[in-house]
């Protein structure tokens, strides 16, 4: 529905425009030896119904919007709208004088009048092309607007969606027990606890740094992955022991940020905290036919309970981001073991030159 | 200011991290009328401690390997006053549903710890040693039924798992688990015990039986009519009238 027929107080406001134009043409029509009451008796309530016909104006904007349809393809469409307007005024114009000629009081006028159907002809073409320019300025100006709202909702969507990535990528409580190692180590060894505050500082810095980006290289995951390690070997102290197997020409591969993290913080959870006396996490990455596989293995308590809060939200999410990046060209897979958990990623290695 | 002189408090301080230990004895070691008696690494260790050293505190981590610290609590919480530490808020419900004295966040701050002292203190001074007996039933894990049963022999923990369990026998203010030909004594009552393991395969089928249906083998009459169940490895258990109606409308 057109947007001043849509509500009342428009309508009114925009015929309240037309009578205002109605009593200009008809000042022109005094200069043409026309009486102020005649002048509005012809133009007046021809008008206001031809106010209607120029509404059309808007769908006409609508089929050949600015932007899309090229200048001579916008011209066209006016000028043949216009004339087909013109053409319904020398109809309404000439219903309207029969109608006046019937009145035998008027009769003698309407000859006066007939002589003003081609310049009301002109006018009313021009009234036309004037509510069509009117329609296409103010749906320019809403499609600006529209544009500006739909940037600021992407920008506060986007930032959501970091943010709750942010939170689903650092732990809280990997955070809290952090800094209490950093509160004993105060106490007991200041250099220490300043290198524990430099590693975390560290890590929160590329965490933060790295989820905002799309992809990077597998060296990055992998210092990161150190930072952290080493951060919770500060925590548990002998418990936690790490091997790695790093394939050196995989460094350069391209992967989703931050893929590898929450496996380790897996291994680490899950894995070593449950054990009295700990174990050693296993990281093996290796390239080879143009992919890359990254695997992560960690002793576990086989008596554990299994957790309520478990693993499977960690590596839920990595599956879902890998899908969304890789479509079905990237696999993760979890093999639980008697003494043991194995996760396994095989993905597509791309690498910038 | 208060006319009776401090008790010595004896305290133990049970974590699975050294760090966290750590702290929390540099605390303790500037708290007037404080003992640290010992440090454990784990709940068996913390157990054993208790045992040995009848301490007046346990400040006791929520998540280590092996034994959480809800379930060293319901191990020895009827000796002991507990004040969690964790980094995890939520299991500070959990915590005061099983009367722990209170509930510490890591990092743990000094003025924190000694607010934790002086209420344990109050307790302890109240004549309220521990928590109560129906405060300790609710200890078994927030999702429902338990998966294994820990007994308490002296020093050393027994960790069974449910389904090596044969059936449970209510005796006085304990209860006996049979297990894999041992008995294990703990207490608890039988309803208690009922309501933390699964009710379709544990079935009440006598006043003082607790059955494991997996070891049902017959139901037979003995020599006087009534009616009793014979398990796996031979033994004969009696059910009444009503635990009848519940084995039927399990079979």
């Amino acid at each position: 529905m057109h947007p001043i027929l849509a509500r009342l107080e428009r309508l009114a406001a925009y015929l309240a425009l037309w009578c205002a134009i109605a009593v200009l043409v008809g000042l022109v029509l005094t200069q043409q030896g026309l009486t102020w009451p005649e002048a509005l008796v012809l133009v007046l309530p021809p008008l206001l119904v031809y106010a209607f016909v120029c509404l059309s104006a808007w769908y006409v904007c609508r089929a050949m919007p600015l932007a899309s349809s090229g200048v001579p393809g916008v011209l066209t469409a006016s000028i043949v709208a216009a004339s087909v307007a013109g053409g319904l005024w020398l109809a309404l114009d000439e219903i309207w004088i029969s109608t006046l000629e019937s009145m035998p009081a008027l009769a003698p006028v309407t000859l006066r009048f007939r002589a003003q159907t081609p310049f009301l002809f002109a006018v009313s073409v021009m009234l036309f092309l004037l509510v069509l320019s009117v329609h296409y300025v103010v749906l320019a100006f809403e499609a600006f607007r529209d544009a500006e709202r739909q940037q600021l909702e992407l920008k506060v969507l986007t930032r959501d969606a970091e943010l709750r990535a942010l939170r689903a990528q650092i732990d809280p409580h990997f955070l809290y027990n952090s800094l209490n190692s950093i509160s004993a180590l105060t106490g007991a060894d200041p250099a220490a606890a300043r290198r524990m505050c430099l590693l975390l500082a560290d890590f929160l810095r590329t965490t933060l740094r790295v989820s905002t980006q799309e992809s990077i290289t597998l060296a990055e995951e992998l210092t990161l992955a150190d930072r952290f390690l080493s951060i919770e070997q500060v925590r548990f102290g002998p418990r936690l022991q790490v091997e790695r197997r790093i394939d050196e020409t995989a460094a350069q591969c391209r992967i989703p940020p931050l893929v590898l993290q929450p496996l380790l913080e897996n291994a680490v959870a899950h894995g070593i905290a449950g054990l009295i006396d700990g174990g050693t996490i296993r990281l093996d990455v290796e390239r080879r036919d143009g992919r890359l596989s990254i695997a992560v293995e960690n002793p576990r308590d086989p008596d554990a309970l299994p957790r309520t809060r478990g693993s499977g939200v960690g590596l839920e999410n990595v599956r879902r981001r890998l899908s969304i990046v890789f479509g079905g060209a990237a696999r993760l897979d979890a093999v639980p073991g008697p003494s043991g958990f194995r996760v396994a990623l095989d993905l597509p290695c791309s690498i910038d030159e | 200011m208060s006319d009776v002189p401090p008790v010595l408090l004896r305290v133990v301080v049970v974590d699975d991290e050294p760090l966290a230990r750590a702290v929390l004895r540099e605390y303790l070691t500037s708290e007037l009328h404080v003992e640290v008696v010992a440090e454990c690494a784990n709940g068996f260790e913390a157990v054993k401690a208790v045992s040995e050293l009848a301490p007046d505190l346990l400040l006791l981590d929520v998540q280590m390997p092996k034994l959480d610290g809800f379930e060293v609590l319901d191990l020895v919480g009827r000796e002991v006053a507990v004040v969690f530490t964790t980094a995890y808020d939520q299991y500070a419900l959990r915590a005061f549903e099983v009367h722990a004295v209170d509930y510490l966040l890591k990092p743990v701050s000094a003025e924190r710890l000694s607010a934790a002292l002086a209420r344990v203190r109050e307790r302890l001074g109240r004549g309220e040693r521990s928590a109560s007996e129906g405060a300790l039933a609710a200890a078994r894990p927030p999702d429902g039924r338990a998966h294994r049963v820990l007994v308490r022999d002296g020093p050393r923990v027994h960790v069974i798992p449910v389904d090596k369990i044969d059936y449970v026998q209510a005796q006085d203010d304990y209860i006996c688990i049979r297990s894999e030909g041992n008995d294990f004594l703990k207490e608890q009552t039988l309803a208690e015990t009922e309501a933390s393991l699964d009710p379709a395969v544990f079935v009440r089928i006598h006043r003082s039986y607790l059955l494991n249906l997996a070891r049902l083998v017959r139901v037979d009459q003995d020599e006087r009519e009534n009616r009793v169940v014979v398990l796996a490895d031979g033994r004969r258990l009696p059910v009444s009238r009503a635990g009848y109606t519940r084995l039927s409308a399990l079979l």
